[in-house]
């Protein structure tokens, strides 16, 4: 007898969650992983030194994560209300367990930039008041660092768990997307470091450490194409909703944005600079660029196509 | 023989157990009856009675102070001919389909996930009654609740800037001892209200003898709203 019985109509209209929270997803995702890769290349070969590649996503760590907080700030109906998120905690949500991360790391990341910046804010006396803070600090850098690497790990995955729990939709609701969004959030963090490494603080293009992550690259997208895969099929041979959310990849304006920005920009575009264009091209600073601006242009496709498409397909 | 040892062990137990708890009994029994006693509030919507006029939603505007244009609680149209309007059902402004309506409310579930992902604990269930309400004192607005509930029954009230759920009226009549207001205001008693777990209350009974059905029970949510459907092959 249950399930005779349906309504259509719901008390809200359009997306609960719109663009700003697709931007929060993208900017924490690039903010966790640019720190992820640094600090594993860092412990990885045991630097002690500030690397470019260390300065760039420090850097890019703490500007987008606090960029991300303003979006999240701005989307809340009334944001003079935020400070309620930070005073009240419910254990049982996973915004609420967000919130108790970021609070560890965006703190954090300040700190890293400290760290890593500290001969040019010796350089500059108006900055001198911070030098004690850092000498305080420095005893403990690695213990932070190693925390700093569990909490942006935390941070890619919490987006992920984030939006998996709203169960009304099959796209979103998957247990794989959590995966998904540290494997998409690791590449443009990556990206994100390795140009700003260059543009910013003149690491070489063809730097060791930068081939090491040229080369961690690859099998990073294979895995990211493969939760896309597992994500598709499982609508596709799911229940009579999840088929019905399939359609998000067959058709309509946010099957466009998918095939286009996701597939072709994110994933075919590095491809085809990298390994289908001239050796010459391939090996060249343009070819670097474009091929980092892809890979985030997809990025924050496939959190526009996640949260959209998403949404618009409810059981 | 080890599973014979363990029962043998567990049967032991037990006589231990209610050695020492038989004494005691007094006390847990009060908290059974206390259990027992805590109320599972229910509202049955009868297809079969509801004509469509609306009045329950105009009562529960106004009993809940909401603004311009926000419900707590809407009405679907499903199928048959009202004046001016073609059958949702057939398209026809002129058909045989049965008149058929269906209200849009908060569930109110018993595993209510809108209260689980609440991050400040503003959707919460009242302690007393289990009812889910809000406590706009600390909802943050992150709408986080609204993606969650499977039957997007909740809003955001724009007198308050917080969200808002149908919440049998709670804080307006029930404080009062009344009925909810769409209750109180239905002609046709296609609204029915009451305590599920009071085995002389009327939802009670009406439960037991008629049929309902509760919506999208796949999601686990166990809706203490019941639906008592037209049952006709045809529309
Ligand atoms: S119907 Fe929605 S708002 Fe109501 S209790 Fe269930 S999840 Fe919460
Ligand atoms: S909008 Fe308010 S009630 Fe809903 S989840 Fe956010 S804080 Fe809780």
């Amino acid at each position: 007898m249950d399930g005779s019985m349906e309504f259509t109509m719901g008390l809200s209209e359009g997306v609960a969650w719109p663009w700003p929270i697709a931007v929060y997803l993208f900017l924490a995702g690039i903010s966790g992983g640019a720190l992820v890769v640094a600090l594993a290349i860092r412990f990885f070969k045991g630097q002690t030194a500030n690397t470019p590649l260390y300065k760039a996503a420090a850097l890019i760590s703490f500007v987008t994560i606090s960029l991300g907080m303003l979006c999240l700030v701005l989307d809340l109906t009334n944001p003079l209300f935020f400070w309620r998120i930070l005073v009240f905690y419910n254990f049982t949500s996973v915004m609420s367990l967000g919130v108790i991360a970021l609070c560890a790391y965006i703190p954090l990341t300040a700190v890293l930039c400290l760290y890593a910046f500290e001969d040019e804010i010796k350089a500059i006396p108006a900055l001198s008041i911070l030098l004690p803070v850092i000498k305080l600090l420095k005893p403990i850098r690695r213990p932070l660092e190693i925390l700093t690497l569990i909490l942006a790990v935390s941070v890619c995955a919490y987006t992920g768990f984030l939006i998996s729990a709203l169960i009304r939709f099959p796209l979103i609701n998957t247990a794989v997307l959590p995966a998904l969004f540290i494997a998409s959030g690791v590449s443009a963090g990556a990206a994100a470091s390795k140009m700003v490494s260059v543009l910013v603080f003149k690491e070489d293009i063809h730097s060791s450490e930068l081939k090491l992550l040229h080369g961690a690259e690859w099998p990073i997208m294979i895995a990211e194409i493969l939760f896309i895969v597992m994500i598709a099929m499982s609508l596709a041979t799911g229940n009579e909703g999840a088929q019905s959310a399939f359609a998000a990849f067959t058709s309509g304006v946010w099957a466009n944005l998918f095939w286009v920005g996701v597939v072709g920009v994110g994933f075919l575009g590095p491809i085809l600079v990298n390994f289908f264009t001239g050796k010459t091209f391939s090996h060249s600073a343009k070819a670097f660029y474009l091929s980092g601006v892809c890979v985030i242009s997809g990025m924050m496709c496939l959190r526009l196509f996640i949260l959209y498409a998403g949404q618009t397909y409810a059981i | 023989m080890s599973e014979n040892i363990e029962r043998r062990r567990f049967l032991k137990g037990i006589g231990a157990a209610s050695l020492i708890m038989g004494p005691m009994g007094c006390t847990s029994v009060k908290e059974d009856s206390n259990n027992a006693n805590k109320p599972h509030y229910v509202m049955v919507f009868d297809q079969n009675k509801c004509t469509g006029c609306g009045e329950c939603k105009q009562a529960c505007n106004a009993a809940n102070n909401l603004p311009e244009g926000v419900s707590k609680c809407l009405m679907e149209h499903q199928s048959g001919g009202v004046e001016g309007q073609a059958c949702p059902h057939c398209g026809k402004e002129e058909c045989n389909c049965e008149r058929k309506f269906v209200r849009v409310s908060c569930q109110q579930c018993k595993n209510a996930p809108c209260v689980t992902v609440c991050p400040t604990g503003a959707a919460h269930k009242d302690p007393e009654t289990g009812i889910v309400t809000m406590d706009d004192s600390k909802c943050a607005g992150c709408k986080y609740c609204i993606g969650a509930c499977p039957y997007n029954a909740r809003f955001i009230n724009e007198n308050t800037d917080v969200a808002d759920n149908c919440d049998f009226c709670l804080t307006s009549k029930l404080a009062k001892g009344e009925l909810p207001a769409c209750v109180q205001q239905c002609k046709y008693d296609a609204l029915v209200f009451g305590d599920s777990n009071d085995p002389n209350s009327y939802v009670n009974k009406l439960l037991a003898v008629k049929d309902s059905v509760r919506m999208k029970p796949q999601f686990g949510t166990e809706p203490s709203l019941r639906y008592i459907p037209v049952v006709k092959l045809g529309v």
